[in-house]
């Protein structure tokens, strides 16, 4: 069985892995290994910041196969790596590299600015690993290792908190649907966010026209591009990587992305990264908050898409829940603003002309609500009924020349989807016992929809987290900041085969080639 | 010296580096799918056959169309970032001119030339043209259009007594003997945007009929 590195995830380390762990432990380290009680104690407390690599990709649970972990207190100088060790069976495959480097980016994140470390004077291969990472020897203990009275070299690693290595500057781009992003992050921090919309090209169309969007992006490039690195104030022959959107989305528009990130790639001789859209939404509040809080509930709500994830981990393990059988949430404001002799986009139209309706005023129907849809979709959603309503409703009312209020309409019609957004949103967290809610895309923007998410939010004791706008809307920040993730676990790059892929599932956070 | 990086995606994935206008280096994949999964290994080959390192290169060439409009975008986007990455310079070249450039060099006629490629829908895209002027560049009569290929045959037929009608396809090979030979002539073109000679397909929605009365607001 040969394992790609993409077969390994890294995840903090919980108490509930002490088990595993020991196994390791053990294995690696025979006589010499700490005690139970020793390591159950690490992962307790406070100060202890202890991580496990498991190999993922397997038919029943992950298994993990190997551990590390540093000690540092908040405020402290210095910082020391406890233990590494990887289970002999997984050994040559970079992971008790990639360990190390998350290591020492906690460390470097946590403001510790020295790290040091203990390795066997005859562990040629560990101190090779360390003397690359930068480690230096700078003394000998003699007999540390009891019972076998075995010399050690210590090593210590001056950590530059913004090191290349440890915080990746990155260079995204999406192109998926009607919005040509570019953005750059250092690590976890947002540089520049550039957005070219063509979303006036649309309007007379009622829709984003794909082939429309995908002339748009064409010559969105190069201004995008230009501006992004003046806001971020770097030179293209300074980025370490380029990430880019593969899927999903429109076919046409991201093959521009596409095309364009590897000519660029190749051009400054960097790697690329083919990150998933959906994945990107979600990652996004890294620029924000530093890191994702998992396990959280991903509300995706856009012109384009609309679906549920349970994320437990960025980079692992990102489910999909649910999504529209039919159109999605932005469509449907879209279409029901067209019947009600409003402009386009429909989202922010429907908002205007809803301020002074009545949302009780006509009962839409809540699509897939009834108890038998609930069954086979929970989580899914479905606005082209409601939209038919809309117009039904609209119908008879003219049919029999009755006057009535598009204010109400709107004000209804809003409240019929913001209803079904949020109660299927609070419904999965509760479900799975998921404290927080992240929401995402353009429909996001939608004023009745983050006061309904608040609201409900609240009185279940769920987190909400709303990023700012245009992080929420597609961009190419997310993109760039997803990309950063990957690198900073130690994912190889894509290989440069890889296409765009307009139905990616949201399971593949990144495509290989 | 110069050393031209081109790219035309018009019809198959074609890349090509010129020295000095000779031909140093090809690829071109046929296919007229996957151009996005092959450009960038497309430019990586050419940069090894010709043992050239990206920022060694002194300007980039691309073949605006007109062709598929899917394909045609991927090669333009490519050209357009990799310019950015290595700062240089890029030149616009209309692809149906480097097809005309290959077919009066391999076989030279003073009959006006009608050079035709699939347009689909029954369709195709064409130009006239008279042989090469002193610079050994095609003399193009006609601007780049799009129709049914008997109504372009006939008024062809109006217009330019003996022509001969031939189609071709789009290289980077040609492409950037083409744009080596307007850059020495000093009349290369800094626009590179799509040659696409039709209005993107969608139809505008119809006023809504179901709603034509007043309602109140």
């Amino acid at each position: 069985m040969t394992y790609k590195p993409n077969d390994f995830g890294i995840r903090p380390a919980l108490e509930a892995d002490l088990d595993e762990i020991m196994r390791i432990e053990e294995l690696c380290f025979g006589e010499e290994a700490y005690s139970r009680d020793m390591v159950q104690n690490a992962l307790t407390t406070v100060g202890c910041k202890y991580f496990v690599i498991e190999l993922t990709v397997t038919a029943s649970a992950p298994e993990i196969v190997g551990y590390a972990g540093i000690a540092h207190f908040t405020g402290h100088a210095q910082a020391d790596v406890h233990t590494i060790s990887v289970d002999p069976k997984y050994r040559k495959l970079g992971l008790g590299r990639r360990l190390m480097k998350k290591l020492l980016e906690t460390a470097a994140k946590e403001g510790a600015t020295d790290i040091f470390l203990e390795v066997r004077f005859d562990n040629v291969a560990a101190q090779n690993l360390y003397l690359d990472l930068g480690f230096k020897h700078i003394d000998t203990r003699k007999g540390y290792y009891q019972p076998g009275n075995i010399d050690a070299w210590v090593m210590r690693l001056e950590l530059d908190p913004v090191a290349p290595a440890l915080e990746p500057l990155v260079l995204g781009i999406e192109s998926s649907c009607d919005e040509t992003g570019v953005g750059i992050v250092r690590g976890n921090t947002l540089l520049a966010n550039v957005i070219s919309s063509s979303m006036q090209l649309h309007a007379r169309f009622g829709g984003v026209v794909p082939e429309v969007a995908a002339r748009a992006h064409l010559e969105a490039l190069q201004p995008t591009l230009q501006q992004a690195l003046k806001e971020a104030n770097v030179r293209l022959s300074e980025i370490d990587a380029i990430a880019v959107t593969n899927g999903p989305g429109l076919a046409g528009a991201l093959m521009v992305g596409v095309g364009a990130a590897k000519a660029l790639a190749v051009a400054i001789d960097k790697p690329i990264y083919a990150v998933n859209h959906l994945v990107g939404h979600v990652g996004v509040d890294v620029l924000e908050r530093g890191e994702l809080e998992t396990p959280t509930i991903a509300l995706l709500v856009s012109g384009g898409h609309t679906s549920l994830l349970l994320v437990n981990d960025l980079l692992n393990d990102v489910q999909l829940l649910g999504e529209t059988i039919d159109d999605a949430a932005g469509e449907a404001f879209d279409k029901v603003a067209r019947l009600l002799g409003l402009k386009y986009p429909g989202g922010p139209e429907i908002d205007r002309a809803a301020a002074t309706g009545n949302p009780k005023a006509i009962r839409f129907p809540r699509g897939l609500s009834l108890p038998k849809d609930m069954e086979k979709h929970r989580y899914d959603f479905s606005f082209s009924g409601l939209k038919t309503a809309v117009a039904r409703w609209v119908e008879v009312k003219q049919d029999d020349d009755e006057e009535f209020s598009v204010a109400d309409v709107a004000a209804s019609f809003r409240e019929a989807v913001v209803d079904v957004l949020v109660t299927k949103a609070v419904n999965a967290c509760l479900d799975h016992n998921v404290k927080h809610l992240l929401l995402g895309g353009g429909v996001i923007a939608n004023a009745r929809l983050r006061e309904v998410a608040i609201e409900r939010c609240a009185k279940n004791g769920i987190e909400l987290r709303i990023p700012a706008f245009n992080l929420c809307t597609d961009n190419g920040a997310m993109i760039a900041a997803l990309g950063a993730q990957l690198i900073m676990d130690g994912r190889e790059p894509s290989e440069l085969s890889f296409g765009a892929d307009s139905t990616l599932p949201v399971t593949q956070v990144q495509t290989l080639k | 010296m110069t050393k031209l990086l081109t790219i035309d995606t018009t019809s198959g994935t074609s890349v090509a580096i010129h020295i000095d206008g000779h031909l140093a280096a090809a690829v071109h994949h046929d296919s007229g799918v996957k151009h996005a999964e092959l450009i960038g290994n497309a430019i990586i080959d050419v940069l090894e056959q010709a043992r050239l390192k990206p920022a060694e290169l002194t300007c980039v060439a691309v073949g605006r169309g007109p062709g598929l409009f899917t394909g045609l975008r991927v090669g333009i986007a490519a050209a357009i970032w990799f310019a950015e990455g290595i700062d240089k310079p890029l030149f616009g070249v209309i692809s149906l001119d480097a097809i005309a450039l290959q077919l009066l060099t391999e076989e030279p006629t003073h009959a006006p030339l009608l050079v035709h490629t699939d347009a689909r829908r029954g369709e195709v895209y064409y130009a006239i043209y008279q042989g090469l002027d002193r610079k050994r560049m095609p003399v193009r009569l006609s601007d780049p259009s799009v129709g049914k290929f008997d109504d372009v045959l006939e008024s062809a037929a109006e217009l330019h007594n003996g022509f001969v009608a031939k189609t071709g396809g789009a290289t980077a090979e040609w492409v950037g003997k083409l744009a080596d030979l307007q850059l020495s002539s000093q009349v290369a073109s800094e626009d590179a945007s799509a040659l696409y000679l039709r209005a993107p397909d969608a139809a505008e929605p119809k006023p809504n009929q179901m709603f034509g009365k007043r309602v109140s607001s």
